[in-house]
């Protein structure tokens, strides 16, 4: 077999047995790897409470991970969110994937509960549980310290341990396993880390016709400005973006009361190049080196943190926004969570956190003590709690990212529809909004964006089935990812057939949601965006969205999807018809 | 959409790239929607309804190189190549179906190819091109096979001559009444920027607009800028030449913002040509005749075979040099620059021609007259070719 392994890893932390399993080869064909493996390997289980022992966790990587396909050192985390509900996946980069593809496996799969803290170690063939008394409590540093030697580790922090809704798997890369709190169900299964190690070479059915397909990615790669141009994000990583959303108007801020700050200049990219005499660091392999950290390598952080670390809670100092982010990795949250609900904290109690407050706040988040015991569930929970529901800017109650729905009409379709929740990166219409890629749309506009959210949802759903990396379709496409895995695979796989694989995905994820109740009551944004006007300026005008047009073109969704007008599936027999 | 479609139409007309009569338009959102010659309309829904996808455009193209391109290959072949860089880059290959492999209702053959592909050639039908999420993106598919295979056929014609019958009168019916002579006389153009923005966003619109009107490029080939004041205007990644209102990034020449991540991917190209000529204003297109003849070289012996990224020489058509270099963050950017400011204009290998100026006059002149160069030395040597040693 080229490309895939073949092999699924399945570990009971109950029993505290550990076998390998061949996967069919249907299903690699069927769902590539990644979130498709992921989510597939779900079928029988994506009903149980996400802190159910016997609910998964599964890590699966895809079938270009182990070759040298640009950025496809990835994998996905899949599981149900406990802080959404939702079927959840993550994409995450590193070595982990890597040297997890190199012990031989697809897929590691977890279920049970373990009595004593342990971690799974994975060493070529060869896969064991350990104790992790000695870890448990541990932060992610001092943890990815002490596992030293046994390869790459992917660890939960204290807010993994004490179940904190967003906390994340944290990579010892500095990567994480972010947004939907996949953290707390390693942490509730007693699971401190996993730790793989194995460097077994991929087979490429087509080595030639390979390096054809690579050399065309890397030429797409070097014609695109956001890639490797000398704004883009190679040379800032993400922040690049603070001065653009600065211009089009369109930063949250202040809990998404405005979409402009003023002070945004003091953490944009070049502000934290010259700060932190920032250096290229990225995934294993990856041509871009997207990340940016410090001559120590300490991780900076990414566009979302700054913002919402920075203008959504007020706050214009480079350094505090840093500590904040470093703080974060090491006790193992989500930052984008962490900060949006400590923003509608703020706006609750009528004061955002001042600057010397913010790591108080994330200690008792992390440890869920005072007020952080509240606000470890999110922010959805906490304005309920409060009963200032209005106050969570969240869909599905995942906390909205760094794009203000007010100045893009396509992203703010693409967080109602997505299926994890408020997340930027299922459908990632800022890419032809605002990046003009692969062509511009017109950002205030409806028009066509229910049929682009839908295509580019499947796509997606592909590409982290690959896996590969979001940003390199900047440049590249389906077309040449789909070369690349012909090469390695041997199996024939254009862009439509693709797009074809990413459908199924979605849809399946969409039918778990629906099964366990989510429908269109589930699909709305915040009433604060139908409401309530952003900052204009500059010539720009963001006015609130009309909530008739976006409802009109989210019922245009469900009928290109195939769907029940309330977001519902009219075949429950759906799961059925698929591999 | 159907604003969109209209518009598109309309484009098609106006560029000259396809028959007025011989375009349809295909759109779904959550309905199909189709306009344009019945026959071609039936067919591009019929099409598009089996992709996951936006948009499409069936036309006949203008002149009929996509069709010889496909009666000169070989039994073997099922798709072209393109040389030049742009389209070589984006398109890959270009491949084709024959009137005798159609079936009565040829649409699952084309969707089948065009799930691979940004675009196709169907014999006795045209270009079929897909837009993955808008209409504009079919339109600008749609364009670049027919620069692919205009750039391609003339190629070909200058190495192997007509070979095809009719071949020759439809050339001729090509040279004498298709091509316009090209020419920058009757614009207008601000003899000095004055540095106000208002004024160099205007400057830069209007120039745009009269590099596609008189036919110079297509209206998304090419980008435009002016520095003032240590600011660059530049036009934006995927613009259209044509219609640069609102499109156009101001960056700082320290790179203090990063507000141009969205700018051209040629931004480091003219930053650099700034820097080491001092000019005011760049103006970069992709005028065919230009392309084809950057492509021609008479080395003998050479070993390089990537040359339009490989090749470290600077050749010289009508006193302007050539010069090799991938687009973007490739090699352009290095190689361009140390050669423009001899003479204001370069042409790099398969790909198009940079023009300076301390004015828009003088750089749109620069480019009419390298194009208007390399046009007739097309003619020159398609009507005397070297002979054979």
């Amino acid at each position: 077999m080229y490309g895939w392994t073949g092999k699924i890893l399945r570990v009971d932390l109950t029993t505290g047995q550990c076998h390998r399993e061949q996967i069919p080869v249907d299903l690699l064909h069927a769902y590539l790897g990644g979130r498709g493996l992921g989510v597939r390997l779900m079928r029988d289980r994506f009903r149980l409470d996400p802190m159910d022992p016997e609910m998964p966790l599964i890590f699966a990587v895809g079938p270009l991970c182990g070759t040298s396909s640009p950025t496809a050192a990835r994998m996905a985390c899949v599981s149900r969110s406990p802080l959404t509900g939702t079927i959840y996946d993550c994409s995450a980069g590193g070595r982990f994937a890597w040297r997890m593809k190199g012990c031989g496996l697809d897929a590691i799969f977890i279920t049970g509960k373990s009595k004593e803290p342990v971690y799974l170690s994975v060493y070529g063939d060869l896969a064991s549980l350990c104790p992790a008394g000695e870890l448990w409590g541990k932060g992610i540093k001092e943890t990815v310290l002490l596992l030293q030697g046994k390869g790459s580790v992917a660890a939960v922090g204290p807010a993994g341990e004490n179940g904190v809704l967003f906390a994340n798997i944290m990579m010892g890369e500095g990567n994480s396993i972010g947004r939907g709190g996949l953290g707390a169900v390693m942490g509730g299964k007693g699971l401190k880390a996993i730790t793989v190690n194995g460097t077994a070479p991929v087979a490429i059915s087509a080595p030639e016709r390979f390096n054809e397909a690579r050399n065309d990615v890397m030429r797409l790669f070097r014609a695109s400005p956001v890639i490797f141009g000398e704004l883009g994000i190679a040379e800032y990583g993400t922040p690049a973006l603070v001065d653009l959303m600065a211009q089009r108007r369109m930063a949250p801020t202040n809990n998404f009361q405005s979409t402009y700050f003023a002070d945004s200049g003091n953490y944009s990219g070049p502000a934290i190049r010259k700060e932190f005499h920032a250096k290229k660091d990225g995934c294993y392999g990856c041509p871009i080196q997207c990340k940016k950290s410090t001559p120590d390598h300490e991780p900076l952080p990414e566009y979302e943190t700054v913002n919402h670390f920075g203008a959504l809670n007020g706050i214009s100092d480079l350094h505090s926004i840093v500590r904040a982010n470093s703080l974060c990795n090491e006790l193992g949250m989500d930052t984008i969570s962490a900060a949006a609900t400590l923003s509608a904290f703020g706006e609750e109690r009528g004061r955002f956190p001042a600057v010397e407050e913010v790591p108080g706040l994330l200690y008792d988040i992390a440890f869920r003590r005072a007020e952080g015991l509240l606000l470890s569930l999110g922010s959805r929970k906490f304005a309920e709690q409060r009963h200032r529901p209005e106050l969570s800017m969240t869909v599905k109650s995942l906390e909205l990212p760094a794009y203000d729905p007010r100045g893009a009409y396509g992203m703010a379709l693409a967080y109602a529809t997505s299926n994890r929740g408020g997340c930027h990166l299922r459908a990632y219409p800022i890419s032809h909004e605002i990046l003009r890629k692969p062509v511009p749309t017109d950002r205030f506009s409806f028009s066509g964006k229910a049929r682009i959210i839908k295509i580019a949802e499947d796509v997606n759903a592909a590409v982290d089935s690959l896996v590969a990396c979001k940003f390199a379709f900047f440049g590249a496409t389906l077309e040449e990812y789909g070369e690349l895995l012909s090469a390695v695979t041997g199996v024939e796989y254009g862009p439509e057939v693709l797009k074809t694989i990413g459908e199924r995905i979605y849809l399946t994820e969409r039918f778990y949601n629906c099964e366990n109740g989510f429908s269109l009551a589930d699909d709305q944004l915040p009433g604060r965006f139908f409401t309530e006007p952003g900052t204009s300026g500059d010539g720009i005008d963001v006015p609130p969205i009309d909530r008739e047009r976006f409802e009109e073109e989210l019922q245009k969704y469900y009928r290109i999807r195939g769907l029940n007008e309330d977001g519902t599936f009219a075949d429950p027999s759906f799961l059925e018809r698929q591999p | 959409m159907k604003d969109q479609i209209a518009k598109y139409t309309s484009k098609l007309v106006s560029d000259r790239s396809a028959m007025p009569e011989r375009i349809a338009i295909a759109a779904q959102d959550d309905v199909l929607l189709t306009a344009g010659a019945d026959d071609l309309a039936a067919l591009a829904g019929a099409i598009l309804s089996k992709l996951n996808s936006l948009a499409l455009v069936v036309a006949r193209p203008s002149l009929p190189f996509a069709e010889f391109l496909i009666g000169r290959a070989s039994a073997d072949e099922s798709c072209i190549l393109p040389q030049d860089t742009e389209t070589r880059t984006f398109l890959h290959d270009i491949p084709f179906l024959r009137r005798e492999e159609l079936a009565a209702d040829p649409s699952a053959q084309i969707a089948r190819l065009l799930g691979s592909r940004k675009g196709v050639i169907v014999e006795g039908v045209g270009i079929v091109a897909v837009g993955a999420i808008t209409v504009e993106q079919a339109y600008i598919n749609y364009s670049s096979v027919f620069h692919s295979t205009f750039v391609k056929y003339l190629q070909d014609l200058l190495a192997e001559g007509f070979r095809l019958p009719g071949e020759q009168e439809s050339f001729d019916s090509f040279r004498n009444e298709w091509l316009r002579p090209l020419s920058a006389e009757g614009l207008e153009f601000r003899e000095e920027l004055s540095g106000h923005r208002d004024d160099i966003l205007n400057e830069i619109e209007r120039v745009g607009r009269y590099t596609v009107e008189r036919g110079l490029v297509d209206s998304f080939f090419g980008n435009i800028s002016v520095q003032a004041g240590g600011v660059i205007y530049i036009s934006q990644t995927a613009a259209s030449l044509d219609e640069l209102a609102g499109c156009i990034d101001p960056v700082p020449t320290g790179n203090t913002s990063t507000t141009g991540i969205t700018a051209s991917s040629e931004l480091l190209a003219h930053r650099k040509i700034f820097e080491e000529t001092g000019a005011t204003v760049i103006l970069h297109g992709h005028p065919k005749f230009a392309v084809i003849m950057s492509m021609l070289c008479e080395t003998s012996g050479c070993t390089i075979t990537d040359c339009w990224k490989d090749c470290p020489h600077v050749r010289t058509l009508g006193g302007t040099p050539v010069v090799a270099g991938e687009i973007g963050a490739g090699g352009l950017a290095k190689r361009v620059p140390p050669v423009i400011g001899r003479t204001g204009s370069a042409i790099v290998y398969g790909h198009g021609v940079f023009t300076i100026g301390e004015g828009f006059r003088d750089a749109f002149a620069a480019m009419v007259d390298v194009e208007n160069f390399c046009r007739s030395e097309f003619f020159r040597r398609l009507d005397f070719p070297a002979p054979i040693s």
